[in-house]
């Protein structure tokens, strides 16, 4: 502000006074609704949903090939998994009727349900899931979530009709929790001979409802499945589903998606924004359902295989130069509370510190200058030995919301005032993925959704930094502590689980005092929908909606 | 209002003056002062932002970079004239200190076009049959791809940022620029002062340099004002795509993109810095549209 007026100067900080007052009288906390209680009234059958996403459009309709969230949101409808979890959040068998380990943790024996078809009319057994298990593991099928999840099989063997054998490598007490992701949900074997472009069209499963048709670029059509046998009779009502189909429609846009469900044209949209969230709390017509994601918070990554984060001090520095929970707390209007822990808040085992987080800009200066970061160059920023203390952070835009995006924004301005400098980058997610490769990032906030604390050792065991062939690497952080695999190791095979939550509590201690991540909020799955639909709430272990107990009213 | 000349001479006084004064030979002071009103404001519109662009500081002493999470959202009133964004960001300010980079791209960006179409349209209108022809196609072709794809390809080549966007809007308009000047050099070259200097044995390069080039430059510096307003609408719409100026450069075209996203919450967002766009593209044209009026024929 060279040129700054005399008078501009006098009316500043009166205009500060009035903009403070402004604020003051303007502030409202947000309202948030969540209903997921049971609604009142005789449930009417018949019906078609109209829901409208905001991801893209899956180039996949059978979860197995490479598997993602937007075709788990999707697939929930028409595929079922061998395990889930009920509305406490306890892992309960589905369509596998039970499961037993050896002692040495080699052996896993699952016993599949019996009486269930799919809707092709193929029955479920036991070698069913074996052709499904080999169809994830075939490198054919380029699956990344499911494979990572069954990686631990060593063979299998459907030893009769309703009983499945698996040995494994090692033992791997996370498997039934990798069950019940919908990128391990059981198809058809008649249907997964086809090639692989038909099964991707239209796979075939036992859910409540099936896949008609798929005009692509414009939605995919479902409707239900008039033989569904519900394998747990936990829900409200046996039979078959309330509606007659669902739409399943692709909205890109935020405020087209909401003005949509404003309209009535769409009757549930997900990725629903803050602001949106905010807007429908005061409108008795739109309800929200807010179903964080299990596995991983989300977090930036502090990249620390490379200078300037290869200094513990400059980690633990740059985390009190930011300012997040201001940030949090303004952007996101009280929809996303903030996190203190890697893992997300829907996890039994997260362990959160809060005492660790906080915004201090005066220690983030000590242990700078401790760090050697002392001298400023002519724009203010750290410098060290002639290099600038300067962070570059890819984000890749269809992975971080606006609100996320404008959180970045004000990391760097806040960052900047402690001398560190952000580079922010705003790539596609092709791109993004091509930096990271690179090893061309300091900080980067990547998204990870899997059942159970074993997320962690995806992301921070030292295996992870190895790219995988795709090459992909989920060790963004790029913590490589023999320790900490030696605890991670332990932690995934330990059949004692107060052993396991032991272990994974000292393995959280150690990953959220070495300042490898700074944790945001939970990954963030808000829904409106139409109160004209009852009954909704009802999610998969991946807290993907499900909408087999919900019904149109009239 | 259409950036095209009307086919037929205009007989609103206040598009074009000279009629109004053929018309009314006696108009009042009063039709006097009405017919310069449009003159008057996009003048002054177009040095307010200009002086925003040279002293940004003099017109907004408020940061434009500095953010305030607690003053989010603010609508428009005492405290911010107008409004404040997602981060807190003073909009006014924000759109002051954008003034900058909107004109510096506008102008940049239609001094490339019109040193391109000079090139181009000289050689079409002043090079002989053949390259006429060989100019002509060119452009026609290029007028066959709509302008924006053509700058779409071109950051897909090059990259996104300031200085691509200037280049690919400088290109796009380029066609356009060089069929109005071949055709203004093709009427020159006819004229009977061309006819008296080629009579008399002047030079080709000298008839051109001396009686074309000359005549033809005052029509090109009105092209040249009507161009600025095109260019900031198309560097605009770059940056609303993502493709000019990242965030949170305080840039017309990337604001009105950030505020889309909060455009029920916060109308403020989108409208001012939408309105700082059609205010300098407007003025531009009222502007040249009235130069163009009161010019050499």
């Amino acid at each position: 502000m060279t040129l700054a007026h005399p008078l501009a100067n006098r009316l500043v900080p009166a205009a500060t006074v009035l903009a403070a007052a402004l604020v003051l009288a303007s502030c409202s906390p947000a309202a948030t609704s969540s209903d997921t209680s049971t609604d009142a009234g005789t449930p009417v059958t018949g019906g078609t949903l109209v829901y409208a996403s905001g991801d893209a459009e899956p180039t996949c309709l059978d979860p197995h090939v490479g598997g993602n969230y937007p075709q788990a949101l999707v697939a929930s409808q028409y595929l079922e998994t061998l395990y889930t979890k009920d509305a406490d959040g306890k892992l309960i068998p589905w369509l596998a009727e039970d499961s037993t380990v050896s002692d040495d943790g080699l052996t896993r024996t699952v016993k599949i349900r019996d009486g269930i078809k799919f809707t092709d009319g193929t029955a479920l057994d036991a070698a069913a899931v074996k052709t499904n298990f080999e169809h994830l593991l075939n490198p054919e099928t380029a699956s990344s979530t499911g494979y990572l999840a069954l990686g631990k099989i060593d063979s299998m063997d459907a030893v009769d009709a309703t009983t499945l054998e698996l040995k494994l490598k090692t033992p791997d007490n996370s498997l039934l929790e990798s069950f019940s992701m919908p990128w391990v949900a059981i198809e058809s074997p008649t249907a997964l001979k086809r090639t692989q472009a038909e099964n991707c069209a239209s796979p075939v499963g036992t859910g409540p409802f099936k896949v008609e048709s798929w005009k692509k670029q414009d939605s995919v059509n479902l409707v239900r499945n008039a033989d569904y046998v519900l394998p747990v009779s936990t829900a409200a009502h046996a039979g078959t589903a309330y509606l007659d189909a669902i739409t399943w429609r692709f909205i890109p846009e935020a405020a087209t998606r909401y003005a949509a469900l404003q309209a009535g044209e769409v009757q549930v949209i997900d990725n629903a924004q803050p602001d949106a969230i905010a807007a429908a709390g005061k409108v008795s017509t739109i309800k929200h359902l807010d179903a964080p994601r299990p596995g991983a918070s989300n977090r930036i990554e502090l990249n620390s295989s490379k200078a300037p984060f290869n200094d513990a001090k400059v980690r633990e520095a740059f985390i009190h130069a930011v300012n997040v929970k201001a940030s949090i707390d303004s952007l996101f209007f009280g929809t996303a509370p903030q996190s203190f822990s890697a893992l997300s808040s829907v996890e039994p085992l997260a362990y959160s510190e809060e005492s660790l987080f906080g915004y201090d800009a005066a220690k983030a200066g000590k242990l700078l200058d401790a760090a050697g970061w002392s001298n400023r160059d002519s724009e203010g920023y750290r410098v060290k030995d002639g290099t600038r203390l300067s962070l570059t952070f890819p984000v890749s835009t269809s992975q971080s919301i606006p609100a996320e995006q404008s959180l970045f924004e004000q990391m760097q301005a806040t960052a900047k005032e402690s001398g560190i400098e952000i580079k922010i980058n705003l790539l596609d997610l092709s791109s993004w993925y091509g930096d990271l490769a690179k090893n061309d990032y300091d900080l980067v906030s990547a998204p990870y959704t899997k059942v159970g604390p074993s997320v962690l050792s995806v992301l921070f065991s030292s295996a992870s930094t190895i790219p995988a062939p795709s090459g992909y690497f989920a060790n963004h952080s790029q913590v490589k502590d023999p320790a900490l695999d030696a605890l991670l190791e332990t932690a995934g095979s330990t059949k004692d689980e107060a052993e396991r939550k032991d272990l994974y509590t000292q393995v959280q201690k150690k990953v959220l005092e070495g300042y490898y991540v700074l944790p945001l909020y939970d990954q963030q799955n808000h829904f409106l929908y139409s109160d004209k639909l009852k009954n909704v709430g009802a999610t998969t272990a991946v807290a993907t909606p499900t909408f087999f107990d919900t019904w149109l009213a009239n | 209002m259409s950036i095209l000349e009307p086919a037929l001479p205009s007989v609103d006084p206040v598009l074009n003056p000279h009629t109004a004064r053929k018309a009314r030979p006696g108009g009042t002071f009063a039709r006097q002062i009405a017919a310069h009103i449009p003159w008057v404001v996009s003048t002054a519109v177009l040095l307010f932002f200009v002086l925003a662009a040279i002293a940004p500081n003099l017109l907004a002493p408020v940061d434009p970079l500095a953010i305030n999470p607690s003053e989010a959202f603010s609508a428009p009133g005492a405290g911010h004239l107008l409004g404040t964004d997602e981060s807190g960001r003073d909009i006014y300010s924000r759109i002051v200190h954008g003034s900058r980079a909107s004109l510096l791209i506008g102008a940049a960006a239609t001094g490339i076009g019109l040193s391109l179409a000079l090139v181009l349209g000289t050689i079409a209108g002043f090079g002989g049959r053949w390259l006429d022809f060989g100019v002509g196609r060119i452009l026609e072709v290029l007028f066959a791809l709509p302008g924006l794809l053509l700058a779409l390809v071109f950051i897909a080549l090059a990259g996104p940022g300031v200085a691509t966007t200037v280049i690919a809007v400088g290109l796009t308009t380029a066609p356009g620029y060089a069929r109005m000047i071949r055709a203004q050099i093709i009427a020159l070259r006819t004229s009977p002062m061309v006819e008296a200097a080629t009579v008399l044995g002047r030079s080709r390069t000298r008839i051109l340099t001396t009686h074309i080039l000359p005549n033809a430059l005052a029509p090109i510096a009105v092209l040249a004002t009507l161009g600025l307003g095109q260019a900031i609408l198309w560097a605009a719409s770059l940056s609303f795509l993502g493709l000019g100026a990242p965030p949170p450069a305080p840039e017309w075209g990337t604001m009105l993109s950030a505020g889309r996203t909060y455009l029920v919450l916060a109308w403020w967002m989108t409208l001012f810095p939408g309105l700082a766009i059609v205010l300098v593209a407007a003025a531009a044209t009222v502007l040249s549209r009235s130069l163009k009026s009161r010019g050499p024929r």
